[in-house]
């Protein structure tokens, strides 16, 4: 039997019981976060655009902002019955351009500034990251199957890869 | 293969070059003229029906959610605006070729069109925000950068995972690759193609410089605004090929804009909800496709 695919677009979460095939496509430097509580057999899955959301703005989408974005992801997942003690999580994205040259462009690196703040927010909540595959300059697809556990991560031009289970085995 | 063409071989040899109705190519060079005239605009649409007609159902999307129906497109015109109504002509003329998958790149449908369409809307925004272009224009030479990739993308078939992994093992940008193997990039391509078509000179040079901005001499804003709208493009995922984000980004470009670092991340934010504004003007693109 094929899996229910849903698609996780920029700034989306998405949660649901088991089964279903989460897929975040084309992650340039944004962050696809997979997320399972294996005993509650929740799964869930955010794509996070930007590392944090701004003091001055309502923040429309919560998924968009790493800050908010994993934080809400575990409240829809708890609303499942999911619970953050048990959550295994996995990351990939987060990739930049080549060569920003030196001094004050730091903050042009986007990929790598989602990549430790999605990192932050994880260590923060207590959550045990089991794959991680993030940076360099190529484009990523990644799936989680929540019936199997399966997280995989494909670029444009590499096979699709296996990149962690995160059934906890 | 290396060496042995040259960029007028590969032009000439390419029997699927992209191509724009002259028509457009008209209004364009109208609209960029000082003392342009919107009647002139309407009357080079008007010599291509077909063009005519694809714009006048743009003009009718949701994105721009008029209370009633443009009916011709001359009123197009006068309700839009020449500007907005040039953009739409270049929309409708690149949108059939550039939602074809290019398999030399690895980009699938649509994807060289999400591409382009992105860093025309990225480099709308940024002469938008720092004053430095014309926003129009930025839009077109957005949309237009990488049209050197349609022409190389046949040539560079099934030699993609060979060129990624020169670029890894000898710490290569991908347009340097493609220089190292064909001599020239689909930035210089892209330029000649601009040329032949008769394009304004600031296009052609964003064209040709939109990796390289700082060897513009003298520096021209609108390379800048492309160079950073391709970021923001690639940075967002939007189209990405097998040459993915494997280029350089010029922190002088930021600095020629005045673009501080620090606000970044308001100009991605800025980005994709103009994007997704955009989007509504997709919704009614394949029918005029």
């Amino acid at each position: 039997m094929v899996a229910t695919q849903l698609l996780v677009g920029m700034a989306e979460i998405q949660v649901a019981k088991e089964g279903p095939l989460f897929v975040c496509l084309g992650l340039g430097s944004c962050i696809g976060l997979a997320a399972y509580d294996p005993v509650a057999k929740v799964a869930g899955m955010v794509h996070v655009m930007l590392p944090a959301a701004f003091a001055d703005k309502p923040v429309d989408k919560p998924g968009k902002f790493a800050d908010t974005g994993v934080p809400h992801l575990l409240e829809q997942m708890a609303r499942l019955g999911a619970s953050r003690s048990r959550i295994l999580v996995a990351m990939a994205g987060g990739a930049q351009v080549f060569n920003f040259g030196t001094g004050s462009a730091g903050k042009l690196d986007i990929g790598r500034r989602n990549a430790d703040a999605v990192e932050a927010q994880v260590q923060a909540l207590g959550l045990r990251c089991l794959g991680k595959d993030v940076g360099g300059n190529q484009g990523r697809t990644m799936t989680f199957d929540s019936g199997s556990g399966l997280v995989k991560v494909r670029t444009v031009t590499s096979m699709e890869r296996a990149l962690c289970s995160l059934k906890g085995s | 293969m290396a060496g042995t063409l040259t960029l007028e071989d590969i032009v000439r040899k390419t029997t699927d070059l992209p191509s724009i109705p002259s028509a457009a190519l008209a209004v364009i060079r109208e609209a960029d003229r000082p003392d342009a005239s919107a009647q002139k605009v309407a009357e080079y649409i008007a010599q291509d029906q077909s063009l005519a007609a694809r714009v006048l159902r743009l003009a009718n999307s949701a994105y721009f959610g008029l209370s009633r129906k443009i009916l011709d497109h001359r009123e197009a015109v006068v309700v839009l605006g020449m500007r907005s109504v040039r953009n739409l002509a270049m929309v409708a003329s690149t949108y059939p070729w550039m939602i074809r998958p290019l398999k030399g790149y690895n980009l699938g449908p649509k994807q060289m069109w999400t591409h382009s369409f992105g860093t025309a809307v990225g480099a709308q925004l940024i002469a938008k925000e720092t004053g430095k272009a014309n926003p129009d224009a930025a839009f077109t030479a957005g949309l237009l950068h990488n049209i050197g990739k349609v022409a190389l993308s046949i040539w560079l078939e099934n030699k993609l995972p060979a060129m990624m992994a020169m670029a890894v093992r000898d710490d290569l940008t991908f347009d340097q690759v493609e220089r190292k193997l064909l001599g020239f990039d689909h930035a210089e391509v892209g330029a000649y193609l601009a040329e032949e078509w008769n394009l304004p000179e600031p296009l052609v040079l964003a064209i040709r410089y939109h990796h390289h901005p700082d060897e513009c001499d003298p520096p021209e804003p609108i390379v800048d605004c492309v160079h950073f709208g391709d970021y923001l493009t690639m940075s967002m995922g939007f189209g990405l090929g097998g040459d993915g984000l494997r280029y350089e980004f010029s922190t002088k470009a930021l600095q020629r804009l005045a673009i501080d670092p620090e606000a970044t991340d308001r100009l991605v934010a800025a980005f994709v909800a103009s994007y997704e504004e955009y989007e509504k003007l997709f919704q009614d693109l394949d029918q005029a496709a």
